[in-house]
């Protein structure tokens, strides 16, 4: 066994005892690790309450060759995830980003550039941000770093460029929009509006002054919203836990 | 290894089911009642059949009760006007111990915790809200946990309070009585100034 250092955001707790805890961490260093935090509950000792549901925190963990869980033995909080008053947007917007980090991710598969993501988009959303926006940009981000992203110029099946004009077709089962040759007969096909596909390749990019300043009126976010609730959808398996709660993120 | 008798081992068995108790303690737990006079193992189990026959939820405020209403809620000396929300009957408990707050409750039974597909429905939510609506209510204390879903359960009541004339506080966080504050961590200290009252 041996013992670690990572920087970790808190993605899952489940009382395990009187005083432990059994937590999902994504860490910067190793990715996602499950490991059980003996005395975690307690208020003295060396956690100090750091693991909490999406806090930042400093850890320290033991490796186990075996399939038992991983043993953290000391944290320390960088960052406590406390959204302002009346913020419930942001609130679900974080629970959503735990959500898919721990679905989409699998133990000891590091993404640093992932973590930054989730890091970002947390600080954003506890500081007000407009939780949509960053909620938007998280997924697209998610999906484009796990290999996910669907393609959005060219057709998905044939790979001919699409005209981005009017309504284009955006096929949930082949990953992308489609060309008017190919949507024939497909399934799961919506219509999407040529603008909504723009706002989603500028989301998705990886230089954040693209996205940064880019102004998503109602209309287009709503479509995209529907869309990836959809294609969210698709890539899990299954409706995420959060999604009914995501109507939250425009009232904000 | 070959088993002792079979009631000893349903025993151990139950013993096992709850919570903190591994096998080993278990075991212990069923020598121990085979040890002690009968009148007294069967005191335990008659005070666990009781428990499960007459302990239901207060009408009212979702604490345990064994009438239609708990204790607190049939006492006259307590101040109508304030409800005190916690999650569990623990809490409450442990609030009552303080000695230091003679207004209601409200239990909520849990907290929203959607990543565990728990939200507001199952909870005593609703319920909350109605006694709020009816009146006599000046103020509701958030007496929730101080973690992201005990703050977010709280943050979501007063949303829907929000309405109302009623006044919402959340329980006070910061530096322990008794410590110093060059050992108390940054979290602690901010909080402390957050919340800091008129001397």
């Amino acid at each position: 066994m041996s013992a670690e250092n990572a920087t970790a955001i808190v993605l899952r707790t489940v009382e395990f005892s009187e005083t432990s805890l059994v937590v999902t961490l994504m860490t910067r260093e190793f990715g996602k690790v499950g490991a059980l935090a003996k005395g975690a509950r307690r208020l003295k000792g060396p956690f100090e309450s750091a693991l909490d549901l999406l806090a930042l925190c400093r850890i320290v963990f033991l490796r186990k060759s075996s399939e038992s869980l991983d043993l953290v033995t000391e944290a320390k909080l960088l960052r406590r995830f406390r959204v302002k008053k009346g913020n419930l947007g942001g609130l679900y917007g974080g629970y959503y980003v735990a959500e898919l980090l721990d679905a989409m991710t699998d133990d000891y598969d590091a993404h640093p550039e992932l973590f930054d993501l989730a890091d970002q988009t947390l600080a954003a959303l506890a500081d007000g941000e407009t939780a949509s926006k960053h909620v938007l940009r998280f997924e697209l981000g998610l999906l484009r770093i796990l290999g996910l992203l669907p393609s959005l110029e060219q057709c998905a099946d044939c790979g001919d460029e699409v005209p981005a004009a009017g309504s284009v077709a955006f096929g949930h089962l082949d990953g992308g929009v489609l060309c008017a040759k190919c949507r024939v007969g497909k399934q799961q096909v919506a219509s999407v509006h040529a603008g909504v596909l723009r706002t989603m390749t500028q989301l998705a990019d990886s230089d954040d002054r693209v996205w940064r300043r880019l102004q998503i009126d109602k209309r287009t976010r709503g479509q995209l919203r529907g869309l990836m609730n959809q294609y969210m959808a698709h890539v899990l398996g299954r409706k995420p836990r959060l999604q009914p709660y995501l109507t939250w993120l425009e009232r904000q | 290894m070959a088993e002792i008798t079979q009631a000893v081992t349903d025993l151990v068995d139950q013993f096992a089911k709850l919570p903190g108790i591994g096998k080993k303690s278990a075991e212990r737990l069923t020598y121990h009642i085979l040890h002690v006079h009968k009148s007294e193992a069967l005191a335990l189990a008659e005070a666990i059949r009781n428990v499960k026959e007459n302990v239901r939820y207060c009408k009212s405020c979702y604490n345990l009760a064994e009438q239609e209403l708990c204790g607190l809620c049939r006492d006259p000396g307590r101040q109508q006007d304030v409800i005190c929300v916690v999650e569990q009957p623990r809490d409450l408990m442990a609030l009552e111990q303080t000695g230091m707050y003679r207004g209601l409750y409200h239990v909520l039974l849990g907290r929203i915790a959607p990543l565990e597909g728990i939200g507001p429905d199952q909870l005593t939510i609703d319920a909350l809200v109605n006694r709020v609506r009816a009146g006599g209510v000046e103020e509701v204390i958030m007496a929730t946990n101080p973690t992201v879903e005990g703050d977010g359960t709280a943050l979501y009541i007063s949303s829907l309070l929000a309405e109302t004339p009623v006044k919402i506080t959340r329980l006070a966080r910061g530096i322990t009585s008794g410590s110093v504050l060059e050992y108390a961590n940054k979290e602690m200290l901010s909080d402390a100034l957050t919340g800091r009252q008129t001397f």
